[in-house]
């Protein structure tokens, strides 16, 4: 009987999917989250009567074959990289992208990992880090009387220090884009690390071409719709169950060829 | 002697196989440009023990459901639906395959691929390149991909085919074919943001399954009574004697 492994290949791509979009569910507040989504296809065919052969010696030919699949596998999960709508919180250090391109963070082991959660503070030194003390490239550190901090659309990093009526440029952010986003890994805690499918980084100042806008003040929300999540997710439970059906039946028809006299 | 049994394992070794089928249609509920099947059934004339001739079944074929699944929006840019009739084509190492699964990604040379990383050809046989620092992508109903300066990066290849029905399903939502595909009509677009989900339509898939379950255990019956009838007999025929 195929059809039990068939009916269970259904019901492990629909806990993918609900694993997917519970995630989903869970980052509906996460800084910069990308949904996700799974994609799935069907698993080979077997020819049980190939379509285009002959069926008789005149040459006439089967119209349909006999094809029987065997069930589903997930292809893809992957990120939907729109642009999530920008949360003003007047936090001078709180940077949102408007627009392609990733901020370049220095992993504690030296390799680069790619953010678009802006969320930075200070370390004790001075400089600008994320959440997690991580430096943010290419190091920007504010001198220690500094007043205020402003970035502008282009990245430019300006420090108002006390005493002095100009602000002082003290560095530049640089963006990072990939030519396939979506290859992108992640980490965990809204980083993700270049791949052999994401292609390799081209760094460019914010607001230059292909690259999006910094806005001060601003963070990215996650681009998550809880309706369509709770909508794909019912979906989801429905199909699961459907295709607990197609066990249960499969297995009564084994039952029943059991009890053949 | 026993042709009611063989005629009744004629139609049970259908009707698992009509099983299977119906449990790939379900277990294909999510899958982008699925088209569900159905099993062709027909009666085979064979000769019985007596001469005279017995009515067999026989599943002489499975037929694709080629309606347009739902289309679902999912404001990727790089998914598209086609609506109408039509495929999508795909540069496989094995030859060009034929989809309506139009969930693709960029790959790390610019190349839109499927999920298995092969490239979508455009009308003119080669994959399409998107220049590297792109803003925007638009595919216009034609299928041209439009980068944000304007620049046509290419047109994705829509054809079609004189018999539908003939199309292998390979797997990973391909077909394979050794027709010649024709340019597709006029009348199939492409609708850019949104995927075709599977067309199988699960009240259908579960009636015919439990029609299918309910037909397995009335043969089963039968198969018993013809077994009790069998037995009787050669017991009543015994004692004669």
């Amino acid at each position: 009987m195929r059809a039990l492994n068939i009916a269970a290949t259904g019901m492990l791509a629909q806990q993918l999917n609900v694993e997917v979009i519970s995630n989903n569910i869970a980052n509906l507040n996460t800084t910069a989250y990308k949904r996700q989504r799974a994609e799935f296809q069907d698993l080979l065919y077997e020819n049980q009567r190939r379509v285009g052969a002959d069926s008789s010696d005149n040459g006439n030919i089967i119209p349909v074959g006999v094809q029987v699949g065997s069930g589903v596998k997930a292809a893809a999960v992957y990120r939907i990289t729109t642009q999530g709508s920008l949360t003003n919180t007047n936090n001078s250090l709180d940077l949102a992208i408007q627009g392609r391109g990733f901020f370049q963070i220095t992993m504690p082991d030296g390799s680069t990992a790619y953010t678009r959660a802006g969320s930075f503070q200070l370390s004790p030194t001075g400089e600008i880090v994320t959440a997690d003390g991580y430096v943010v490239q290419p190091g920007i550190t504010l001198p220690n009387n500094t007043t205020a901090v402003t970035v502008n659309a282009s990245g430019q990093v300006l420090a108002t220090i006390a005493g002095q009526t100009n602000p002082q440029n003290v560095g530049q952010l640089q963006l990072a884009n990939f030519p396939n986003e979506a290859g992108l890994e992640a980490l965990g805690g809204n980083y993700l690390v270049e791949t052999a499918a994401s292609g390799a980084a081209t760094t460019g100042n914010p607001g230059s071409t292909a690259f999006g806008q910094i806005q001060q003040g601003y963070l990215e929300t996650s681009n998550v719709d809880i309706v369509s999540e709770i909508t794909n997710l019912i979906t989801a439970q429905r199909a699961y169950e459907m295709n607990s059906k197609a066990l249960q039946t499969a297995d009564q028809m084994s039952q029943t060829l059991s009890q053949v006299q | 002697m026993n042709d009611p049994s063989t005629i009744v394992l004629s139609s049970q070794v259908a009707l698992l196989r009509m099983t299977d089928m119906l449990a790939n249609n379900l277990s294909n509920l999510s899958t982008n440009g699925f088209k569900g099947q159905e099993m062709l059934f027909e009666e085979y004339l064979g000769e019985a023990s007596d001469g005279k001739q017995a009515s067999y079944v026989q599943d002489i074929g499975t037929a694709r459901d080629l309606r347009e699944g739902p289309i679902t929006q999912t404001n990727n840019p790089l998914d598209v639906a086609i609506q109408g009739s039509g495929y999508l084509v795909v540069q496989t190492p094995l030859g060009p395959r034929y989809t309506r699964d139009g969930h693709f990604q960029i790959d790390a040379q610019g190349q839109i691929v499927t999920s298995q990383g092969y490239a979508v050809q455009s009308d003119a046989n080669t994959p399409i390149v998107i220049p590297d620092g792109t803003r925007k992508i638009t595919i216009g109903k034609d299928g041209s991909v439009v980068t944000a300066d304007g620049a046509i990066a290419g047109k994705l290849q829509l054809v079609d085919f004189a018999d539908d029905q003939k199309l292998l399903p390979v797997g990973s939502n391909l077909f394979s074919s050794d027709q010649t595909p024709q340019p597709a009509s006029a009348n199939t677009t492409v609708a850019q943001g949104a995927l075709e989900g599977s067309n199988v339509e699960p009240v259908l898939e579960i009636t015919r399954l439990i029609a299918a379950n309910r037909a397995l255990t009335y043969n089963h019956d039968f198969t018993n009574a013809e077994a009790t009838r069998v037995s009787n007999a050669i017991d009543h025929l015994g004692k004669t004697v």
